[in-house]
């Protein structure tokens, strides 16, 4: 039974939508990240699967109790970070732990035992008896971060756990968090990509409030429309002519368009002279094109040093995936801005 | 109810290494100090004394100076309550740990009790000193404390509710200092309505009779259903309040 079970789940706010009909769930010992652009509806979902916000519609169930009906039990078995992060400033690192600890009705034998293996994990050792209000915004998320491994709960949902850090802390967090995933089932929240190629094994992109993705990350990348080859290849007689090349691989059935060396560079290719990037047609195969291409090359006198299929970054993916829905979200922006404007003028 | 001790814990906690229960407890004492200074000093100069009219009744009751220290502290010992959790997002940690609304409110509403409680402990000291100079009725002390602490009871919970309804601790502050004050003139209607249901309502939540009454040693129970319903009544609702966050 999966950890996460999210069905048909939507949110309003008034008559404004955060979430709208996502169905996704979590396999125990998963690390998924929840991506999506700000304002997503990330955490507004991550607050109902907590029980901190009731759904508007929808099935959530959490570690097999449904959230609705049993907040308690969901929240006695995970760990949340919320993206705030808020602490209270007048408690010493370790008073907040032992509250927390206490809260969460850890057995009073077991709670400084828990405490300090929180404190351990989440690398607090040398600040426990500072007061929370003179930590370093990295420091308080690694007390946030603590307060979620408090009692070793088989979930962890941590919001945004790497937001506002310097790169050095954020490489820790993550760090931390692949140290964590033998032990926990991990499903945190994030707007950048590399963290979720860099921890997650799984991801459910969100935008606008739907779940537009849900996969492996090759799987997500594979979602990409068209993929893309890599050609290199020069001429045996050493006289290179890269334009009349890439208008030979441009006649070709099922390519699109055919990029040179600069743009090839920020593929991933090489950059070396004689380097295409050959994009698809969408009902294209690329083992016919590949096929293709070798073919006219090899006629037109030409060595052709490497034949690869291009990996698509995620980042394309990402913004193939939730540009129409930005696009939507713009023009919404703009007639509020009209309707604003409208409102001022009369 | 789960939630309440630690919280009960934290609260206190809170309240004495932050200054404000020491600032409250200062300025509380510093007012209290004056009011019995001036009583003392107005009975020396009364030749003759009532059975029932003496500092110890006038310290409780009759006068507005009993009342004035109470409808400001009360608002500013629960002003922070929920507000400043809300203000500084430590509410969604305080809501997401295995906790009920019930724990949660009465948790901080007990320490906020118990630090006003606080407060009127050293006024003890007062009947001692009245008690070296002449006789006191110990069992009046009593019923008078426990007329303070009965609207100090109905004030806090009210005060809680305000916090509950508020994001800022001033607006929290203004809003239960607006319906404390309200609650005690409304009280006051009593001497001034003309007879009729109005003015039995007015003489029902009084708080200057049910003071007055104690200060004399005379318990009403009528005057300790009111406190209890009226402070049970603005719990309940600030527990409903807090649960209907989850639908905001």
């Amino acid at each position: 039974m999966p950890i996460i079970d999210v069905r048909r789940l939507s949110k309003w706010y008034g008559p404004i939508p955060a979430v709208r009909d996502a169905t996704f769930h979590v396999e125990a010992g998963e690390v998924v990240g929840f991506l999506g652009p700000n304002g997503a509806g990330k955490s507004t979902t991550l607050r109902i699967l907590t029980g901190f916000m009731g759904a508007s519609s929808g099935e959530v169930t959490v570690a097999g109790h449904d959230v609705a009906r049993d907040p308690a039990r969901v929240q006695a078995s995970l760990g949340y970070m919320p993206e705030s992060c808020a602490l209270y400033p007048e408690m010493r690192v370790v008073e907040y732990l032992s509250f927390r600890a206490e809260l969460k009705r850890i057995a009073r034998s077991k709670r400084k035992i828990a405490v300090e293996s929180a404190l351990r994990d989440a690398g607090l050792d040398d600040v426990v008896a500072r007061p929370i209000a003179n930590l370093s915004k990295g420091y308080r998320q690694r007390v946030g971060l603590a307060d979620a491994l408090l009692g070793e709960p088989p979930l962890l949902i941590l919001d945004e756990p790497t937001a506002g850090l310097d790169p050095n802390q954020m490489r820790e967090v993550r760090a931390l968090v692949k140290r964590l995933r033998d032990k926990h089932t991990i499903f945190l929240s994030t707007h950048i990509l590399s963290e979720v190629e860099a921890v997650c094994s799984r991801a459910v992109v969100i935008a606008r409030g739907r779940v537009v993705a849900d996969g492996t990350l090759d799987e997500i990348r594979a979602l990409s429309r068209s993929s893309d080859l890599i050609v290199r290849a020069v001429k045996k007689d050493g006289r290179d002519d890269a334009e009349a090349t890439r208008a030979l691989l441009a006649k070709l059935p099922g390519v699109q368009t055919v990029d040179a060396t600069a743009a090839a560079a920020a593929q991933g290719a090489t950059g070396e002279p004689g380097t295409f990037v050959i994009r698809l047609g969408p009902d294209a195969s690329s083992d016919d094109v590949a096929e293709r291409v070798v073919e006219a090359l090899v006629a037109a006198n030409q060595s052709v040093r490497e034949v690869r299929a291009g990996k698509t970054s995620l980042e394309d993916v990402f913004a193939t995936l939730t540009q129409d829905q930005t696009r939507d979200a713009d023009v919404d922006a703009d007639s509020a801005e009209l309707h604003q404007q409208g409102e001022t003028t009369t | 109810m789960s939630g309440f001790w630690p919280i009960l814990k934290r609260e206190l906690f809170v309240l004495f290494v932050t200054p404000l229960a020491w600032v409250l407890l200062f300025v509380f004492l510093l007012l209290q100090g004056l009011h019995f200074y001036i009583l003392v000093s107005h009975f020396a100069t009364q030749p003759g004394l009532a059975v029932d009219g003496g500092p110890v009744q006038a310290f409780f009751g009759q006068t507005v100076l009993v009342y004035l220290p109470m409808l400001f502290v009360c608002p500013l010992l629960t002003m922070r309550a929920f507000a400043e959790e809300r203000r500084s997002g430590t509410i969604e940690a305080l809501l997401t740990a295995p906790v009920g609304a019930a724990g949660v409110v009465l948790g901080k509403y007990v320490a906020v009790l118990a630090t006003y409680a606080t407060l009127w402990v050293p006024t003890v000291f007062y009947f001692g000193l009245l008690s070296r100079i002449g006789e006191i009725d110990w069992r009046v002390v009593g019923t008078g404390y426990l007329g303070v602490f009965l609207s100090g009871a109905t004030y806090l919970a009210v005060g809680i509710f305000a916090s509950a309804l508020a994001k800022s601790q001033l607006v929290a502050a203004m809003l239960a200092f607006v319906a404390v004050v309200g609650m005690f003139m409304l009280g006051l209607g009593e001497f001034v309505f003309p007879p009729g249901m109005v003015r039995d309502l007015s003489g029902y939540v009084s708080v200057w009779s049910a003071m007055n009454e104690l200060s004399r040693g005379v318990v009403d129970s009528r005057r300790l259903v009111f406190a209890a319903t009226a402070t049970v009544v603005a719990l309940f609702a600030t527990v409903r309040t807090v649960e209907s966050w989850r639908w905001g």
